[in-house]
This record gives structure tokens, sequence and C-alpha cells, in this order.
């Protein structure tokens, strides 16, 4: 695979699923899921609604355990019973429905699994946790005045900014952003565009999912649509347009889409070289 | 939220300050919504101090005090660690037969011949294990917590019954461990010692460690707490565990109180233990719990039953008294501080 951002390192990818499949009784959220990501690259994740963008997510942030699939991790080949594991080599994500607990604080929140302690463990450290808290919400541009109140008395959008500077906060080197703007006023949006910017610069591999199509055409690398359960289309996102990209999230050429999907399932690494390629 | 809030012009620059003052109002808010409840339940206990006061004449003796103080020590002590169960939207119904079976169980193998000290971890570990089971029916088999409990109630019950064919069993009064239930240390009932360290310690432990995090992290959105790589399973059941030992500490104190363990002891002993909970502002829906208010709770209750006793009412409506608060206090849980703003549910 070609590198495309010029970085000799990117001989190993930071991520690859294969073959991920996931099925919820009746419904198949996922039949056969491949998708790579290398190290500082941007992909965007679109579909249509159901399309299995979030499941696909949670799989590869250990929120939801997938029936069957691979994972390779930094060229380690991983699988993760709980959020904890994969949180422990650096992938984090921003819930669509956000996971935050109401009824505690902001800083709480921010720190909730990895709270700073004294004491020898014992004791949360509370007067750190919210003097580090004040420190990465500003280092963010993120405005929420006190750190002391419960987030179940934020507006949706400071809600949304609190999810997004935890996943942030702890270093990263996989960030999934599932729908991170839906709630957001446009400088808030700006803002969260430029960190995408920012730390992927830094390295860092960002999976954006958004229905916001303009803000993909941004910041994204590549465009990966969804439909159905399967990955329809991997696109170069300079070289797309964006009418191209609504006709394959739309599914044009749905009558065959069944047959054709099942082929692409095995094409789709030669397909992936030619995205490369291209670039 | 919206009341104090004076609606923004449409000039820019003022918004940011605006912003903080709206929060700080909304921050003040938010702490007497968490405390009001707390407020509350201080100041009708206070009420209820000076009334007795005044009505029973015994009643303001340091000796009726300090009685008074020991009869409610086995609940408060239960009350604490049901607090925790409580604040991750569980509940547990089994301390009642917990304690039963605990005191029939020590009475019987101290009657064995069995070392106290041995008895006493032995009972405190069975207590445990009961917990345990409840825990890891409810947490890791997802069964609901009022089943689970409901089913072990009965279970306990049925077994001290059993354990002690209905009979009561006495406890040797020259064993060291009856001073757990009778003795005094500066003139201080030891199980009222007790009772303020255990209720110590789980104030620390709800507000200042992380597992007290996790509790309420856990009642706040069980799944969000899960992501963020907390294992919740475990959480879930160890405040099981919690009630189970803190039943045990219970059954122990009261059977050596009454030097006899009996199959009959702590009958509705779990519905003076939620009340109190319930009546201190901790949420039934969980994520919200206050230590203090729960002793001020069982400090009510306590009050109420040994008043009335001294004014000579039938102990009959004590129970009938007890049913009426829980359910006013449930009432006023959800309905009446829901309004201050810091639940959302
Ligand atoms: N926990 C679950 N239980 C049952 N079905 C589920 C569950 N999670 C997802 N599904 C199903 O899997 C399919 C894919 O859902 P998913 O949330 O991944 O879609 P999505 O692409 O993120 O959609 P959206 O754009 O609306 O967020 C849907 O049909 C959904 O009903
Ligand atoms: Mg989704």
């Amino acid at each position: 695979m070609a590198p495309a951002d010029g970085a000799a390192e990117r001989t190993v990818d930071r991520v690859v699923m294969r073959d991920i499949r996931k099925r919820y009784g009746m419904v198949d959220a996922l039949r056969g899921v491949t998708l790579r990501v290398g190290p500082g690259e941007v992909i965007g994740l679109v579909g249509d609604n159901a399309a299995g963008k979030s499941t696909l997510m949670k799989v590869l942030a250990g929120a939801v355990v997938p029936d069957s699939g691979e994972i390779v991790f930094d060229g380690q080949t991983v699988s993760f019973a709980t959020p904890r594991d994969a949180r422990e080599l650096g992938i984090e994500m921003v819930y669509q429905d956000l996971a935050l607990c109401d009824d505690i604080d902001v800083a709480g929140n921010l720190f909730l699994g990895r709270e700073p302690r004294k004491a020898g463990g014992l004791l949360l450290d509370v007067a750190r946790m919210h003097r580090d808290a004040r420190q990465h919400l500003d280092a963010l541009n993120i405005r929420i005045p006190l750190t002391d109140i419960p987030v179940g008395g934020l507006s949706g959008g400071q809600r949304q900014a609190v999810a997004i500077a935890r996943a942030v906060t702890f270093g990263p080197k996989l960030l999934i952003l599932d729908e991170p703007t839906a709630a957001l006023a446009v400088a808030e949006v700006e803002t969260v565009l430029e960190l995408i910017k920012t730390v992927s610069a830094q390295g860092v591999s960002v999976i954006l999912i958004t229905h916001r199509l303009q803000d993909l055409f941004r910041v994204c690398d590549r465009l990966c649509v969804m439909y159905e359960g399967t990955l329809r289309a991997d696109l170069d996102a300079r070289a797309t347009s964006l009418e191209r990209l609504v006709s394959e999230i739309v599914a044009h050429d749905q009558i065959d889409s069944g047959k054709s999907d099942a082929g692409k399932a095995d094409g789709r690494k030669g397909n992936d070289t030619t995205e490369g390629a291209r670039r | 939220m919206t009341t104090s809030e004076p609606t923004t012009t449409a000039g820019k620059p003022p918004v940011v300050s605006e912003r903080v003052v709206t929060t700080r109002a909304a921050r003040a808010n938010a702490h007497i919504g968490k405390h009001a409840q707390t407020i509350a339940i201080g100041v009708v206990l206070v009420l209820l101090l000076i009334f007795f006061a005044f009505s029973a004449d015994r009643f303001a003796t340091t000796g009726n005090l300090l009685n008074l103080l020991r009869q409610i020590s086995p609940t408060l002590i239960v009350a604490i660690a049901m607090t925790f169960v409580i604040s991750t939207s569980g509940i547990d119904l089994s301390v009642g037969s917990t304690v039963a079976l605990t005191g029939s169980l020590l009475a019987i193998v101290l009657q064995h011949g069995w070392d106290p000290t041995l008895a006493l971890v032995a009972i405190l570990a069975l207590g445990a294990l009961i917990g345990f089971i409840n825990g890891w029916f409810s947490s890791y088999q997802n069964i609901p917590p009022f089943i689970v409990t409901l089913a072990m109630l009965s279970i306990m019950r049925g077994t001290a019954l059993r354990a002690t064919e209905g009979y009561s069993t006495p406890i040797d009064g020259d064993l060291w461990i009856v001073q757990l239930g009778q003795g005094r240390v500066a003139g201080i009932p030891v199980p009222v010692i007790l009772a303020v360290v255990v209720a110590a310690v789980g104030w620390i432990t709800l507000t200042r460690t992380p597992f007290g995090r996790y509790v309420i992290g856990l009642g706040s959105n069980g799944e969000s707490l899960r992501r963020t790589g907390v294992n919740t399973r475990k959480v879930g059941l160890a405040v099981y565990v919690l009630t189970g030992l803190a039943a045990a500490l219970a059954g122990v104190l009261i059977a050596t109180r009454l030097s006899s363990g009996s199959s009959n002891a702590g009958s509705g002993f779990e519905l003076e233990v939620i009340t109190a909970v319930v009546l201190g502002g901790t949420s039934l829906f969980g994520g919200r719990g206050s230590m203090l208010g729960t002793m001020l709770g069982a400090l009510t209750l306590g009050v109420i039953a040994n008043g009335l006793v001294l004014l000579h009412v039938s102990p009959f409506y004590v129970q009938i008294v007890q049913g009426a608060i829980l359910l006013l206090a449930i009432f006023a849980n959800s309905k009446v501080w829901a309004r201050f703003g810091a639940v959302r549910k």
C-alpha cells in the first residue's frame, strides 16, 4: 500500500478490521465488513441510517463483541472483551449517545474510569480532577465555565463537548467520532474539525461518522460508504465529488447490490490498493 | 432553571459573562437540589425531637437517647450499605431474613462450643456469601434484584426456621461476644460506636473513592460507565456483598443484645432500612445517594418509634406510621425534590 502523506512508517496499518460480522436477533447489523485505517489517516464513515456504522465502531471500541471477524491493531491481532481492553491500546470513541453519566459532574465524567487518585490509590484526588479538567477543556477551547455541575444540567452541545474532551484528553492512537457535531453550533463544529486536523497531523488516526457531508471533504483522506451492513465503497476523498458520494450512499445501483456486495468482500483489498495508488 | 435568567439582548460580548452567571445559579440550584431532601429530613428530625422532648417526660434523658441510638444501630449499619445498593438502582429485600439467619446460627454454633471469634468471622463470611449470591444473580445474570432478593428473603427465613425449629436459642452471657450487643465503652453502647464507624467509612467510600463514583455512575447510566472501561458487573456485585455483610453484623448485634438467636428476628427490618435510605434522599432510580441523609433518616425512624412508645401509643401503630412514612418519602422523592433541577430523569 502506497503511503499517502509521505510518512515512511506507514508500512504498518494502525488498524485493520477483517470480515466483521454481527447479528442482533433477526437484524444482520454487520455482514462481513473489512476496513483499514493508516496512522494519521482520517476516514469518513458514511451511510444511510441503520447501515451499521455505529455498530462497526462499537466493535472497534470494544463496546460490542462481534460474532466473527478479526481486528489487527498496530500489527497485532487483538480481541476486545470489554471497552477497557480497547482503551488500554489507545482507542477512544465518542459515542453517538455520548455515554455520559448525568448525575456525575463535568470533571467526574471527563475522568470516569481513570480518575486521578491519592492516598495510595484509595481516594479520589478531587481537587486535581477539577484542576486538570479545567486545563483540558481550555486547551480544547471548550467553554464550560464550571467543572463541578452535573452534566445532566448542561446543554446538548456542551454535553457533546464533554464527550469529545474525554476521548481526546488521554492521548489516543485512534479516535472514533460517531456524529460528534450533531448538536454543535457553527463555531464549535469548526473547533472539532480543526481538532481533527491537529490530532491527525500528530499521527492520531481518526474515524469520523457524520451526516454533514460537506465536513467530510474538509478533513478526510478517505471516505468509506456503508450500506446495509456491508462496506459498499472506499473512496479517495480528494478525487470524489459530492454527487458521487451521495449516489454511493443512497445506493443508485440498488437492484444488484446484494450480489455485488458479496463480490466486493473479496475484491476489497484490491480496491484499497487501487485507491492508494491513485493518490 | 430559567427563572432568574435574564434573556440576553442580541449584543455579543456580554454572552460569556452572562453564561458564567447562569451556570453559577445552575450550580447553586444543583447543590440545593442535591441536599434539599437531606436538609428537609434534618428539619423534620429536629421538630420531632422538640415535640417528644415536651410531650414525653422521659424522652430527653441521656439514658433514653443512648438507648434509642443503640436500638437504631443495626438499622443504621444496614442502611449505610443499602444506600450503596439503592444508588446503583438496585434493592436488597433479603437483609431482614439474613439478620434472622445469622443471629440464629451464631447462637447455635456458640451452643455447640465454637470459639466466639471464629463464630463471628464465620457468620460475617456467611453474610458476605449471601450477598455474593444476590449480586451474582442480579449483576452477572441480569435478573432484577427485586426478584432475586425476594427469593433469598424466603430462602434465608426458611433456613433460619429450619435450623432453630422455631425456638430461640440462648447465648451464654459470659462469652465476650455478648459485649458487642450489651457492652459500653466510656458509657457509649458498643453498637452505637460500630454504627458511627460504619457510617463514617460508608460516607468516605461513597463520596471520596473511585468505587463510590462507580456506584453512582452505575445507577446513573450503567452502559455509559461500562463503555469507559469500568467493570460494572463487579461494582454491581460488590454492593450486595456490602449489604450481606452489614446484615450479618446487624444479626450479631441483635442476637447478642438479646442474648438469644431467634428465627423471628428482623421481620420488617428490610422495610425499616429501605425507609431510612429513601427518607434521606437517596433516589430509588439510582444515581443519587446521600449518606448523611441515610443517617438522619434512620435517626428519624428511631425517634418516632421510641417517642411513640414513651407516649404509650400501641406498638402496632409504629408499623403503620413507618409504612406511611415510606410512601410519603418516595412521593416527595419523585415529585417534590425533582423540581430542584438536580434530577433529570
Ligand atoms: N443493541 C442492538 N440490539 C438490536 N439491534 C441493534 C442493536 N444495535 C444496532 N442494532 C441494529 O443494527 C443495525 C445497525 O445499527 P447502527 O446503529 O450501527 O446504524 P448506523 O449506521 O449507526 O445508523 P445511524 O446513522 O442512524 O446512526 C440497525 O438495524 C439496528 O436496529
Ligand atoms: Mg449510528
